[in-house]
């Protein structure tokens, strides 16, 4: 024991092992990796397996019935020259663009909202949460009907005299009702985090503020924002990969489509319609799907290189 | 116990290597394609959304075929309408198909084409002449030979319209539409006495109208689609005539068949295809239009009507080859059709059928006129569905319909491009 500390020891300070010293063959104890052997099973086969696979069905042409062969680059070179590749990038970047700072900031705001003990405010912090708790598809069907060419929303418009908007058949407007929805139903989970860390803003960081003479906005700028930063970078990094990943929303406002000629598609909703069905292209989908993979990882890096700059 | 880090190494090694295995040639054996032995073992039968209202049905089916065959067991799964493809796909790809299975056309093909559906020309030649010759030539696949699935159920259905709406545009309810040209001029009609507040049509042209308004869909041999010629481009130029004109709903470019069926159920649409069991669906959910319905013949150009084929198909690796082959031949043997065809507005596939009084003879209700007339026109009807149209093709055309209708293609262009991705995807599925 004393050995293998003194090892890890040098190991930390930067020291190396002499190359002259006699090998010593090193054993892991088993029993830790008994404990750990149910975890590291549920991991190897549901996630480090399927995405092994992936990685490696990227590279070949398989389909949903036939194994396929190796086929090198091709499906990434494919990708390049495919416009409905392009279109879901675009989308999904948007998406990104369009989703996470409306999850970053209106999530604060309401978790200042409801932040205060007054009588009823359980209420409120229910009823803000129920869009987390409901089914997606659920929300989907709801909103659906609401924003359908003769829903409730565009009767509103037209008894005010604006006119009925395709909600639901405009490509832009599609795309923008579908960030609504992911936005409507974020609230209430962000909130709770936001909460969570509004619990921990010292108040007499809010009193010596307001003894200053700050009002309500730059108490907020100077003393909240600086003490949730880091809340508000999870929140960013979280929000962002979920915006990039979009599906359900779209899919169930645009159609399996992906909106009108596919204007809407997302790069995951493009995965699904490209990999899944008996004559699914799994090697072209993969690859798509790998692409997907990258981009988030860059996306969370992008963000948590951002805290880390501000922090220094 | 200890374990080197070699050990850990390998199974890491393994970890990555093994999904390669999967990259490799070729299915394990199989079952026998000899369908002539014993009627005998367990076998699983898989329907395609029918246990809710049918369930009393097959398990009469089931006990039948247990009674005339002893030593058989079925366990009977039906799976939902939605996603029925993904649950057979991920059946096929994990080794999990079931012994028999309800499937269409489209689906057959790739199953056939990966061998694991049953060649029946083979294993159950002799049933053949027991059904409608076009019926059973409706699951032959392009470039291979024999059929791989029992025709069951048919279906084809008339086409609904909106009374009342009819005759707030001033159109002659009782004289609808019965060729393209009525129906379009009706259409722009229509939309122009409801400023554009009522569409006539929710859906935008799919391969089946393309089929029925004569388009040439495939070339002879079924290597390339065709359906960009001239007779395809003016039937999208008709379409983007009535898109423009609002004849068309909005939202078609999105819509599903579900989503433009409930168009029609709220008066937002004028006319909609549909078949004998939406009778019944208009009674229930909208009354007041079930008063107003209007029912006509489908409007074809080429005298021969869309009909949906069923089949029931055997797997090419069933341990259980003549309980298998038996037990599909019974369901859709010609009794078994014609009881279910009684408890549901479908049609038999079998020979001689469809001359049954049940298909004849008028007793004066709606469901009755329906019935007969689609069992009349189902004689000549055609599966214009080409076998080989995948979902993705869909999403092509459909795609590129949109751009045509939408203004940002021509309608020449667009059919050059949906017909362009449909043979790239065909050439890749093989």
């Amino acid at each position: 024991m004393a050995s293998s500390s003194t090892v890890s020891g040098d190991v930390r300070r930067g020291a190396r092992t002499p190359s002259a010293a006699p090998r010593v063959r090193r054993r892991l104890p088993a029993g830790p990796w008994l404990f750990a052997a149910p975890g590291l099973l549920i991991t190897g086969v549901f996630i480090l397996y399927p995405f092994v696979s992936t990685v490696v069905n990227s590279f070949t042409d398989r389909r949903t019935l036939i194994p396929g062969t190796f086929v090198g680059l091709a499906n990434y070179r494919e990708l390049l020259h495919d416009d409905m590749f392009w279109i879901g990038l675009r989308n999904s970047t948007l998406y990104v663009v369009g989703v996470v700072p409306a999850l970053v900031l209106l999530p604060l705001l309401l978790a200042l909202l409801v932040q205060k003990n007054i009588p009823g405010i359980t209420f409120f912090r229910s009823a803000f949460y129920t869009p987390v708790v409901a089914s997606i598809v659920v929300v989907g069907l709801i909103w659906v009907w609401l924003l359908d060419e003769r829903g409730l929303v565009n009767s509103l418009l037209e008894t005010v005299g604006v006119g009925r908007a395709g909600f639901l058949s405009d490509q832009w407007l599609l795309l923008l009702s579908a960030m609504a929805v992911t936005v409507w139903k974020g609230l209430g989970y962000y909130m709770i985090i936001y909460l969570a860390a509004l619990a921990n803003v010292p108040r007499e960081l809010h009193e010596a503020a307001s003894v200053d003479g700050a009002g309500a906005v730059r108490r907020f700028l100077t003393v909240t924002v600086p003490a949730v930063r880091s809340t508000m970078v999870l929140v960013g990094a979280l929000s962002s990969v979920a915006a990039f990943k979009v599906f359900s929303e779209v899919y169930l406002m645009a159609g399996p489509d992906g909106g009108p000629a596919g204007e809407d598609t997302t790069l995951v909703m493009l995965v699904q319609r490209t990999g899944t069905g008996l004559t699914g292209r799994v090697g072209y989908a993969s690859a798509l799907s790998v692409v997907v993979f990258v981009v988030t990882v860059a996306l969370m890096l992008l963000v948590l290189r951002a805290d880390r700059k501000e922090d220094a | 116990m200890r374990i080197s880090r070699r050990v850990l190494a390998a199974a890491a090694a393994v970890a990555v290597v093994l999904p390669l295995s999967a990259c490799g040639s070729g299915n394990d054996g199989g079952g026998s394609t000899d369908a002539s032995g014993k009627v005998e073992g367990d076998i699983t039968f898989q329907t395609w959304n029918l246990r809710a209202n049918f369930k009393e049905y097959f398990e009469g089916v089931i006990a039948d075929f247990e009674k005339k065959y002893p030593d058989t067991h079925v366990k009977w799964v039906d799976q939902p309408a939605e996603g029925y493809a993904d649950k057979i796909s991920a059946d096929a790809a994990g080794g999990t198909l079931p012994d028999v299975v309800n499937v269409s056309p489209d689906l057959v093909a790739p199953l056939a084409k990966a061998g694991l559906a049953l060649d029946l020309d083979k294993s159950a030649a002799q049933y053949r002449k027991e059904y409608l010759d076009g019926a059973w030539a409706g699951h032959q696949v392009p470039g291979m030979t024999g059929t791989y699935a029992f025709p069951w159920y048919l279906n084809t259905g008339p086409l609904f319209y909106n009374k009342s709406l009819f005759e707030k545009a001033g159109l002659d309810a009782s004289k609808p539409p019965t060729t393209y040209d009525d129906l379009f001029a009706d259409a722009l009609r229509l939309a122009q006495k409801t400023d554009g507040k009522v569409a006539t049509l929710a859906n935008v042209p799919t391969v089946e109208d393309f089929g029925r308004y004569g388009v040439e869909l495939m070339n002879k041999e079924g290597t390339s689609f065709a359906f960009n010629d001239a007779k395809g481009i003016e039937l999208l130029t008709k379409y983007k005539e009535l898109y423009d004109a609002k004849a068309l709903d909005p939202q078609a470019l999105t819509a599903t068949p579900e989503s433009s069926g409930k168009k029609f159920l709220t008066g937002a649409v004028a006319m909609n295809p549909g078949s004998a069991l939406d009778l019944g669906n208009f009674k229930k959910q909208a009354p007041s239009l079930y008063r107003n319905i209007g029912i006509t013949d489908q409007i074809t150009s080429t005298g021969k009507v869309n009909m949906y084929v069923m089949g029931v198909m055997v797997n090419s690796r069933t341990k259980h080859t003549p309980a298998s082959v038996a037990f599909a031949h019974f369901v859709t043997d010609a009794q078994n059709q014609m009881s279910f065809a009684k408890k549901v507005a479908i049609f038999p596939s079998t020979a001689g059928s469809l001359d049954d009084p049940y298909f004849t003879k008028e007793d004066g209700s709606d469901e009755t006129r329906v019935r007969i007339a689609a069992a009349k026109s189902l004689k000549n009807a055609v599966n214009y569905t080409p076998v080989l149209f995948s979902e993705q093709m869909k999403t092509a055309l459909r795609n590129e319909v949109a751009k045509a209708l939408q203004g940002k293609e021509s309608p020449k262009t667009a059919l050059d491009n949906a017909v362009k991705a449909c043979d790239r995807l065909l050439q890749q599925q093989g």
